[in-house]
């Protein structure tokens, strides 16, 4: 019967006519007339039939629809008039509290909207949620609808159950327009229950043009937008993309906004310099307040003077009006810093730009720096002073043997004033101040040294967003020089700020070169976090594992000729892609994802070591390579080591791990340190030992004719290379053996493969910049690339030797075997590197160790014990030479400096 | 309104005991001296407006002055706090006051506070002296004790009475930089404070 209603009247009047069919029976579950049906689905002609037949036009259906929700939910114009033209009743409401008004509404049918409210005596009748017709109306953006309802008289404020006014609502869905007709209007801008206000909406959404709108009748909200940076809760891209919008409509909204983030940065900034205030927040506050600054800063106005214009070459743009400003201030603070007067403060004033703020808060910066620096000083003469005077007093006053520390200064000296009452007393009470002040001082530092740090990193911030990626500006390196002791001083102290906060130091080598050896003496795993910080940060949602990966970007290889189909495939593939991830892919196998992925790694790296391509040649003791000097027999050689260069570089990037081990001299040679004569053991032993010998000996009499230059070997060929120009004919002698010694060392290390080593490198770089790699030393590279082996420390204990005097009963063996139980599987792997030169326990474990000449057991000798003496080892024989600590702590204590120094050791073997 | 305050003196005549008494209604007993600059900010009511003011206590030792006075620019008002018991602190003032004139902008409002009201025994410095010297500097001037909190409210909420005067005389414009003042949504932002919420309130309106 339904289908018949669909629009075929005639038979539906004759059915009505001919049977004793009740119009107005309710069919189905949802119980509607036939008169719902054909509003529904707009069959006028029956509607009308319906109608004169005496159907109940005001007969709801289950959810309380009348005829007239169905067709205005519709859009069914000519039914509603007909039902309208039937006295449909347009007030009643479904049991959601719709009514028809609520339904042409949401749709935003005006046209009908307009018939509909000529029969309307209320157009703000609510629903169930206390929501009007123009709550939902404004919610979906119909711009005209809205126009309709409140020319209709509606309730341009009306707030529904939680408060929320159809302002609200525009907003909320960023409906730009139809918020501009709200305000236009005279909406009021009036939060909901909650406090949460039509501004708070847009920015939440992101909807930079509602908010446009918003501040255009409301300009105090712009304040309210600043400020918002400083909310947490907010998300900061949300709020970025509504910054950018705002700063592109105008160059002096633009520089407007600058200057008010600058001066909400200031605030912040200088409220994170209050010892009171909390670290962790303000720290956050502020550098997500720069962080906005230093990204709207970047977008600039898109008007027309300077569209593209990258800023540092046109003198209209801003940027270069920041830079000529900024320099006058510089120059004004430098003439007189001490008594600005103010003819030049109201100069400084006048020419303020969107910086100015932040200026003042680099000057904090600026003065307490210096302020630790001159109190640094004062607390090292003081000191020196102290404890002069100190022990001038221990005499004469036979006071407590041990002085007292400086933290218990203030206490100390609280004691001794009422304790000394003779003469000597001025004399005491000028040491308790100056201890005073000396303890005093340490906790200015300490409290204000991670505070200070973070400014800083701010300050970094700031300045680099002002330069061509890539540079460090100048002014932030002259910065860094000036207050150079200051900041070493902090991360002496607590080197974590280094990894918090001093992200610069990876950015710029001159100012890494600074504190390299601070940082080299942190924890490895410290290093290891830092290090992919760094590398995945500028990448977009980095933490996404599953992205979905663009068809043309999977690596498509060749398992049967793997290594040349993927260096064809990755020389080809975009770099930067790689760098966000790989997909590999197996030709004729479905099969991909992280597995595939690792296989690839794997057989390609034990592919590359394959000796059938000549790339790299096996060393002495058979389980590392290095590139074999030889390798030009392959034409495309160089070609090749790029690409295996880019393999280690993508595997370390994505934290895959391969199946390669190198010599010690090779991970020196990605590392950019240069090689030692040691190092040449692992690709010679003989020729070590040699070069050793001629080191420790006189060689003036023992007419060994050597002269600067070596007699190479080219497939069978021997060629004689000079060291250097003219070294033919140069003697070695005791005075230059040790220029000889380095020579040869380059020669056979480098030198020879240098081509080799430059298109690894090129290829390796692609992927890891050089200035991250520096982080680690060529033990670390080692367990980056390849991992960190188990250690089985049984196995070990089974198959160590003991020689000079050492027997496995010993005391101090057994304190040794303690320790290293319960050293970390990271420590262990460090201890055997220390003592075998390699991470990696060979096949078959601890009894295959290779030494220099054939199998040579991992082998404990005794060294007489003097204070502070530190464990030593001779690699080539794998040798740890243990002193006899008299306790077990000692033992382990010094064996841990060792393993964690010791990477810098070879001189001391 | 948002003001920014400063609160300027030579070491212990009290700064920090002020603020703290103003903002916790409390006397701090166990102060130590103020390392750089502390923060405090309070909402006070001001001639039917709604005011917040943005406090910077500061360290008045010797040491910190290059870092205290970074901290001069923009304030609206100032707090120049002597110690009614210290005639050296009280002598400091012409320092303090030309600081505070140079560096901040030249509408800064000031206003002399005369500490430690409560020790009149050991009074080193008269009423009337410092009341001619405020007047001689354009100063308003109050005796205040930060411990039993006498005159510490008024001297605050005078200071920033006078700035409001100035503004609605149009002697002063906010909406120049540097002036220290800062429109803000008051209103709305009270309506904000989420409940219960204290930690995060706290942290909301602190601008």
């Amino acid at each position: 019967m339904p289908m018949v209603m669909a629009d075929q009247h005639r038979s539906v009047s004759e059915l009505l006519s001919n049977s004793k069919f009740d119009v107005n029976y309710a069919f189905g579950r949802v119980k509607r007339s036939l008169l719902h049906i054909a509003a529904n689905c707009g069959s006028v002609e029956c509607l009308v039939l319906l109608l004169k037949k005496g159907a109940n036009p005001n007969y709801q259906d289950i959810s309380g629809c009348t005829p007239l929700h169905l067709a205005a939910r519709n859009g069914q114009k000519k039914c509603m008039s007909k039902l309208l033209e039937y006295s449909a009743d347009v007030n009643i409401c479904n049991n959601e509290g719709l009514t028809a008004i609520h339904w042409l509404a949401v749709n935003g049918r005006t046209e009908l909207l307009h018939d509909l409210v000529q029969h309307v005596s209320n157009v703000d009748v609510e629903d169930a949620m206390g929501q009007t017709a123009l709550h939902v109306a404004c919610q979906n953006g119909h711009k005209t609808t809205v126009q309709c309802l409140l020319d209709s008289g509606a309730d341009i404020n009306r707030p529904n159950v939680s408060g929320a006014t159809p302002l609200y609502f525009a907003c909320s869905h960023g409906q730009r327009d139809t918020a501009q007709i709200l305000l236009m209007r005279g909406a009021k801008y009036l939060p909901d229950k909650n406090g949460i206000t039509p501004l708070d909406l847009c920015v939440q959404g992101g909807y930079g043009e509602t908010c446009e709108v918003l501040i255009q009748y409301h300009p105090r909200l712009f304040q309210t937008i600043i400020q918002m940076t400083q909310n947490e809760d907010l998300r900061e891209n949300m709020l970025r993309q509504v910054l950018e919008h705002l700063s592109q409509q105008s160059e002096s909204q633009y520089l407007k906004i600058l200057t008010s983030l600058a001066e909400v940065a200031t605030t912040n900034g200088h409220k994170l310099l209050s010892l009171s205030s909390n670290y962790e927040a303000q720290m956050k506050s502020l550098l997500r307040i720069v962080r906005i600054f230093c990204h709207v800063f970047l977008i600039g106005p898109s008007s027309p003077s300077n569209g593209n214009d990258m800023g540092y070459n046109g003198n209209k743009t801003p940027r270069s009006q920041v830079f000529k400003v900024r320099k006058v201030y510089d120059v004004v603070r430098k003439i007189d810093v001490k008594e600005m007067n103010f003819t030049k403060h109201a100069f400084i004033n006048q020419t303020s730009h969107e910086q100015e703020p932040l200026e003042l808060l680099w000057h904090s910066l600026d003065e307490w720096l210096v302020l630790i620096a001159t109190e640094l000083m004062k607390n090292k003469r003081d000191s020196a002073n102290i404890t002069s005077i100190l022990l001038k007093q221990k005499g004469p006053d036979h006071q407590d043997a041990d002085a007292p520390t400086p933290s218990f200064a203030a206490a100390g000296a609280e004691g001794r004033k009422e304790l000394s009452t003779d003469a000597g007393e001025s004399k005491t009470y000028d040491v308790a101040g100056k201890q005073e002040a000396c303890a005093d001082c340490q906790d200015v530092i300490s409290m204000t040294a991670n505070r200070l740090s973070a400014v800083i990193q701010a300050f970094y911030m700031c300045c680099s967003c002002q330069m061509p990626q890539g540079m460090t500006s100048p002014r932030f390196i002259e910065f860094v020089c000036k207050h150079d002791d200051v900041l070493k001083c902090f991360v002496n102290r607590n080197p974590k700020i280094i990894f918090d906060h001093f992200h610069f130091l990876l950015e710029c080598p001159e100012l890494m070169s600074r504190f390299m050896h601070i940082i080299k003496a942190q924890p490895f795993k410290d290093r290891c976090e830092w290090f992919y910080e760094h590398l995945h940060a500028g990448q977009p949602d980095s933490d996404m594992v599953h992205r979905p990966v663009n068809e043309n970007d999977i690596l498509l290889v060749h398992r049967d000729s793997i290594f040349r189909s993927s260096c064809e495939v990755v020389s080809k593939a975009n770099c930067a892609k790689l760098k966000q991830g790989i997909a590999v892919r197996f030709h004729g196998e479905e099969g991909m994802g992280q597995g595939v992925v690792r296989e690839w790694f794997d057989i390609l790296s034990s592919e590359i070591v394959n000796p059938d391509y000549a790339l790299f040649t096996q060393s002495a003791d058979g389980t590392t390579f290095q590139p074999n000097s030889n390798s030009s027999v392959n034409p495309d050689h160089l070609n090749y080591f790029r690409f295996a260069g880019q393999i280690l570089g993508l595997a370390l990037n994505h934290r895959q791990l391969v199946n390669i081990y190198f010599t010690r001299s090779f991970y020196k040679h990605i590392l950019g340190i240069p090689v030692n004569y040691q190092d040449v053991a692992s690709i010679d032993p003989e020729y070590a030992k040699n070069l050793q010998w001629i080191l420790d000996n006189d060689i003036s009499d023992l007419g060994l004719e050597l002269t600067f230059s070596v007699e190479t070997d080219v497939f069978g060929a021997m060629e004689e290379v000079p060291l250097k120009p003219g070294g033919a004919s140069i003697l070695v002698t005791q005075e230059n053996k040790a220029e000889y010694v380095q020579l040869v060392t380059e020669l056979r290390m480098t030198r020879a493969i240098q081509p080799q080593i430059n298109a690894f490198l090129q290829g390796f770089h692609m992927f890891i910049p050089p200035s991250l790699i520096q982080l680690f030393d060529e033990y670390e590279l080692e367990l980056l690339l390849s991992g960190m082996p188990e250690i089985d420390v049984n196995d070990w204990l089974k198959n160590t030797e003991y020689t000079s005097g050492y027997e496995r009963g010993d005391q101090v063996i057994q304190w040794f075997w303690d320790v290293v139980e319960e050293l970390t599987q990271e420590e262990r792997v460090l201890l055997l590197q220390f003592v075998t030169g390699s991470s990696r326990v060979p096949h078959g474990g601890f009894a295959h160790i290779m030494g220099g000449s054939g199998l040579q057991n991992f082998t404990i000798a005794a060294v007489p014990y003097t204070a502070n003496l530190l464990p030593t080892s001779s690699t080539c024989i794998n040798m740890l030479k243990l002193p006899e600590y008299p306790s077990k702590e000692i033992l382990k204590d010094r064996l841990l400096v060792a393993l964690h120094c010791g990477s810098y050791g070879y001189t001391m073997a | 309104f948002l003001f920014k305050f400063l609160v300027i003196g030579s070491a212990g005549t009290g700064k920090s005991c002020l603020l703290h008494q103003f903002i916790e209604n409390k006397f701090k007993q166990d102060s130590n001296h103020t390392i750089g600059v502390e923060f405090g900010s309070k909402v006070v009511n001001v001639g039917g407006k709604t005011v917040k003011l943005q406090i910077w206590d500061t360290a008045g030792q010797e040491r910190f002055r290059s870092v205290t006075r970074s901290y001069y620019r923009g304030a609206a008002g100032a707090l120049l706090v002597y110690d009614i018991t210290s005639r050296e602190t009280y002598n400091a003032l012409t320092n303090w006051l030309t600081d505070a004139r140079t560096l901040a902008s030249p509408n800064i409002v000031i206003i002399l506070c005369g500490n430690k009201k409560d020790l009149d025994a050991d009074r080193e410095v008269t009423f009337l002296e410092a009341s001619r010297f405020a007047q001689e500097n354009e100063l308003m001037f109050l005796e205040t004790s930060a411990l039993t909190g006498e005159n510490v409210e008024e001297a605050f909420l005078k200071c920033a009475r006078t700035i409001l005067n100035k503004i609605e005389s149009g002697e002063l414009d906010p909406e120049r930089m540097g002036s220290g003042i800062q429109y803000g949504d008051a209103s709305l932002r009270q309506l904000r404070q989420p409940r219960g919420a204290q930690a995060q309130s706290r942290q909301q309106c602190s601008c």
